[in-house]
């Protein structure tokens, strides 16, 4: 029972933390720009980041090691570094684009002008991840990020027709506006697909001594948590295909979709879509900052980890709290955060492949896996979605030019 | 650590240094070899940080150039390679300790730092 109440949190809290600025950014505009014809895309995404992140959990149990500890193992240094290098760019992209979320959403909280609330929300997230012990800073984002349930309420009292969506499910292209499709399906992807949580999952798993008995819990975790952190980013969808349609409304903030909460909830529904957007986005900085820090720390052998007190893995703690600040610089620069937050996407989906080929080898290879190595599910999955994930790192940069950023 | 044969580019190199209280202090990052009679090898020195990364490939040359003077640590430091390569002595007796030290003067002084 105890073992259930457990799982059940842990997964509560992987929905309210499955969503991210990319997911809200890329999720929301599709729905806007195609209606339901992207659906199909997100199950691709959802299936790929299970996929992903069940390996990752598996090689953390059975090797007792982190991902960049065995990247540059296996890779040599030279190889590694340049991971590391590709890694900590995205990382700190992301990170940038999720502070910029956290202001945004703040802004349309408490009205307070945008600069102002960027350095106050880095504050705050910095004085949380330095007091709060991680186990709470995991369930208390993860859970508040569950407003984002609001979606799901608001999509349910949209769509008339569940025929409609149920056809978005079929993987299916638009008779025009191809480049445009695939841009939003390349950014969906690589919304989903996110390497920073990979890395903080797979860390925590090392961290708490994960074994070869935690094997059940990270394939229901992995399955279960994002298969319905996925159906957040479905009511995104549907919201937006619903609302932003037929008016023809390219969302340019993040806000848009909360505004789009209120049309059909009415206030209430407009501040928990606004505190679950501001949770979701914050926890996903705290993970981005300290996915970052994890990665330097596992390539040059520092001593890292939460638990730790901070004094007791001083190079750890000190990259978190720069790469905060430097996120914070990026967004002080008044950039648009959607478009870093686009950009953060295309990035990460072109670095990608540099992190998934050193797991699914590692997943493969018996001297760390021993008995527990791949199996023919997991092998014929990890091969379709590399070759995938080459694709899609092929084409972002060149759809993202052609397209103007999906603008058409 | 006695003699005994192990393969040094997938047995030791780039793994984790540990120190004989657990903690982590740097990776293997090269290797200083001395010639033991026909054909065979011995390592003297690990080789740790900065100038070490020299030998690494082009990334590594240009990182070694910013990084600072390698720390040795004699083979004889060691007391077992498993997964990881563990040390008979402390980081900071190694001299392996000076980053997180500097490191450790910035964090200290932010309030609840030995939490």
């Amino acid at each position: 029972m105890k073992q259930f109440l457990q799982i059940a949190l842990g997964i509560l809290a992987a929905i309210g933390g499955f969503v991210d600025i990319g997911d809200l950014v890329f999720n929301v505009e599709a729905g806007a720009t195609f209606g339901f014809q992207l659906l199909w895309v997100v199950v691709v995404g959802v299936v790929g980041i299970i996929v992903y992140s069940e390996m990752c959990g598996r090689v953390a149990a059975i090797s007792k090691r982190p991902v960049f500890d065995l990247v540059r193992e296996r890779t040599g240094f030279s190889a590694g570094l340049a991971t590391l290098i590709a890694s900590e760019i995205v990382n700190l992209m992301t990170c940038a684009a999720e502070v910029g979320g956290v202001a945004l959403a703040l802004q349309l909280l408490s009205g307070l002008p945008y600069r102002v609330l960027i350095p106050l929300g880095v504050l705050a997230l910095l004085l949380l991840s330095w007091y709060l012990p991680f186990e709470w800073l995991e369930r208390v984002f993860g859970y508040i990020g569950l407003c984002l349930l609001v979606f799901a309420v608001a999509a349910f009292k949209l769509v008339d027709d569940w025929g409609k969506v149920a056809h978005g499910l079929v993987p299916q292209v638009p008779a025009t506006n191809h480049a445009v499709f695939l841009y939003f399906a390349v950014g969906l992807l690589g919304a989903a697909l996110t390497p920073y949580e990979v890395y903080f999952y797979s860390s925590g798993a090392v961290e708490d001594g994960w074994g070869p008995k935690d094997l059940r819990i990270n394939k229901i975790t992995a399955v279960i948590g994002y298969a319905l952190g996925g159906f957040l980013s479905f009511a995104l969808m549907i919201v937006a295909a619903m609302l932003f349609l037929p008016q023809g409304i390219h969302p340019q903030l993040i806000g848009t979709p909360a505004l789009g909460v209120a049309d059909v909830l009415g206030e209430v529904g407009l501040v928990l879509a606004l505190v679950g957007i501001l949770f979701a986005v914050g926890g996903a900085a705290i993970e981005t900052s300290f996915s970052g820090a994890y990665n330097l720390a596992q390539f040059f052998g520092w001593q890292w980890g939460k638990k730790e007190s901070h004094a007791g893995a001083p190079r750890f703690a000190l990259s978190w709290i720069v790469i905060f600040l430097l996120a914070m610089l990026i967004v002080m620069t008044g950039y648009d955060p959607v478009k870093i937050t686009e950009y953060s996407v295309i990035f990460s989906a072109v670095a990608l492949p540099l992190t998934f080929l050193p797991i699914l080898l590692i997943a493969n290879d018996p001297a760390y896996m021993g008995s527990h190595r791949n199996g023919k599910v997991a092998n014929v999955l990890g091969i379709l979605y590399f070759v995938l994930i080459l694709a899609i790192a092929v084409s972002a940069i060149p759809l993202m030019v052609i397209t103007n950023g999906g603008q058409g | 650590m006695t003699a005994q044969s192990l393969d040094l580019g997938l047995g030791v190199l780039d793994h984790q240094l540990v120190d004989s209280e657990g903690r982590n202090c740097g990776k293997v990052d090269d290797l200083e070899l001395g010639p033991l009679g026909e054909g065979e090898a011995e390592v003297r020195e690990i080789l740790v940080g900065g100038n070490a990364w020299r030998a690494r490939g082009f990334l590594g040359r240009l990182a070694a150039r910013l990084g600072g003077q390698a720390v040795h640590v004699p083979w004889s430091e060691v007391a077992r390679v498993g997964a990881v390569v563990e040390l008979k002595r402390t980081a900071a007796e190694l001299r392996l300790g000076r980053g997180d030290e500097r490191a450790r003067r910035f964090v200290e002084r932010i309030p609840g730092a030995s939490r």
